[in-house]
């Protein structure tokens, strides 16, 4: 039973087809690195799955629930804002730059969601923020704003943001392309430790070492089709597919 | 012997560095120094200032009743303009056609006749319409007064500098909401907040950095402009000291009553500006900038 399903997901950005009929399916569980040359679609794809874009045609379910949207027929409505606000609660995203909220600590930008949206108490949401900072190795940072951090911490505050409303899958885009090469270990290895604990993640990275090494599934894409798709070992080494 | 050594400076001190010396700053100094101290001294010394007619009327009731009333238009002008303004600015960033274009609409009109014009029009509304009520538009009226009853003049003088004000705060919000990055909206709306909740959580809260520069100015112009409501008789600072002055001919002495409230009033403000601007600072510098108090404590450590 895959946990994303995604049919026919088409769409244009004024004339020009970005995505065209991509199908995709991601297990439980499992991580997906989505590959591909700049202006492949990858960005794209990944912003339609929890509606930052408006698909043209296609359907994206989470969870058997159709995303953004209730067929009516051969027509795809959309819902109203507040039960797709519903429906993203489940759905987490890291930024390529971070989009730390400027004026909130780091800890306040942990607990903003899980106060303001899901109504958790306001200690409760203190303490499990706590945790999920130290989980990112961010132990004694809570107060730190933002500007305070460097990107690879920021990029970190980020991914334990997303965290916080306990989403049942998150997506990763470009999320170390922002950072020094010298910052992108330190958020690879949250993410190796996020997939390792078993988060279902779809991932948009140019980082082939980390798709080998931590992928179930890369998958390719090229002028807005999945050209390949299927376990790192066969995809990256076969030399016919462009992955980059 | 073998003392026949050159002095030599000890290898762990290096030259030490002075700075020039800037001869002509002191000139400069004390040539602008003089001619402020001259300046002051006839203020002071001339008796057609009157000083002495200024402290008699700078606590008297009329005086302070003209005040409090230009405090009350300059307060609920600033909060109602700036309250409408923020409708105006998201309906101006909505995606609805309609509320966008009669926002713009709005800001283009007041912003396009003199706000002394303005209030005239609100002083003669009786003119246009003479009786208002409340009732559902093209059905029926509930009830309604005479408008010179309703409007009065503090009323004309309310609706006149809200209305415009209004525009201009319009403005200020919308320029300080599209100063923030876009992408912080998204980052919001990812986490599930709805489109209002992300506005007054996460995008205004960052758009007032850019926002209080531009509020200070109007707030200190709104004080000062308020003056021009004396012309449609409200009892105002100044139309308080004119209905004195108009008595007892002491013109100078009683505007420079008028003045001296002016600039304390202004002057507060500003204190108040620097505070609240560092107040929208956190987290958008990497240390807060020290208030006048630290700046001082830390030039006598």
């Amino acid at each position: 039973m895959s946990l994303l399903e995604i049919r026919g997901l088409t769409k244009a950005f004024n004339g020009v087809t970005v995505l065209d009929g991509v199908d995709l399916d991601v297990d439980a569980g499992s991580v997906t690195v989505l590959v591909g040359p700049s202006g492949s679609g990858k960005s794209t794809l990944l912003r339609c799955i929890n509606h930052l874009e408006t698909p043209d045609a296609g359907t994206i379910s989470v969870d058997d629930s159709l995303i953004a949207y209730r067929r009516d027929g051969d027509v795809l409505r959309e819902l109203p804002e507040r039960t797709i606000a519903a429906q993203r609660r489940r759905i987490g995203m890291v930024f390529q730059q971070f989009q730390l909220f400027g004026h909130m600590t780091a800890l306040g930008n942990v607990i903003e969601a899980p106060v303001g949206v899901l109504g958790v108490p306001r200690h409760e949401a203190v303490e499990r923020g706590r945790a999920l900072l130290a989980r990112v190795g961010l132990e004694g940072r809570e107060d730190a704003y933002p500007r305070q951090l460097s990107g690879g911490q920021q990029q970190r505050v980020a991914i334990a943001r997303a965290l916080a409303m306990e989403p049942t899958l998150m997506l990763f885009d470009e999320p170390t392309s922002a950072l020094d090469p010298a910052l992108v270990g330190e958020v690879l290895e949250v993410l190796r430790d996020l997939a390792a604990g078993g988060t279902t993640m779809v991932v948009v990275t140019h980082e082939i070492a980390f798709a080998r090494e931590v992928a179930d599934t890369v998958v390719v894409l090229g002028d807005g089709r999945i050209v390949r798709s299927g376990p790192p070992s066969e995809v990256l080494d076969d030399g016919s597919v462009r992955v980059a | 012997m073998t003392s026949l050594v050159a002095p030599e400076a000890p290898p762990s001190s290096p030259p030490r560095t002075v700075g020039a010396r800037h001869v002509g700053r002191w000139v400069w100094a004390a040539v602008v120094l003089v001619l402020v101290v001259w300046a002051l001294r006839s203020v002071a010394l001339n008796p057609a200032f009157g000083w002495g007619t200024v402290t008699q009327y700078l606590f008297t009731t009329a005086v302070l009743r003209g005040l409090a009333t230009t405090l009350l238009l300059t307060v609920a002008t600033t909060v109602v303009g700036f309250l409408l303004g923020i409708g105006l600015a998201a309906m101006r960033l909505s995606g609805n056609p309609v509320l966008s274009s009669v926002s713009w609409g709005y800001v283009w009109l007041f912003r396009s006749t003199p706000l002394l014009v303005q209030l005239l029009f609100w002083y003669n509304v009786g003119a246009l319409y003479p009786r208002l009520g409340l009732g559902i538009p093209f059905g029926p009226t509930f009830f309604s007064v005479d408008s010179v009853n309703l409007v009065s003049v503090l009323v004309a003088a309310l609706l006149g500098l809200i209305l415009h004000e209004a525009a201009y705060a319009a403005e200020i919000v919308r320029g300080g909401i599209l100063s923030v990055d876009a992408g912080q909206s998204e980052a919001a709306v990812s986490l599930g907040m709805t489109r209002a909740r992300v506005l007054r959580r996460i995008v205004l809260p960052q758009a007032m950095r850019s926002i209080i520069p531009a509020t200070g100015n109007m707030v200190i112009g709104t004080l000062k402009g308020t003056s021009i409501v004396s012309v449609i008789a409200v009892t105002d600072l100044l139309y308080s000291v004119q209905t004195i002055y108009n008595r007892t001919y002491e013109i100078i002495p009683l505007l420079l009553v008028a003045t001296v409230w002016y600039v304390i009033l202004t002057s507060v403000l500003s204190v108040g500006q620097y505070y609240v601007e560092r107040y929208y600072a956190r987290g958008a510098e990497r240390t807060l900038p020290p208030t006048p108090l630290q700046r001082l404590r830390r030039s006598f450590r």
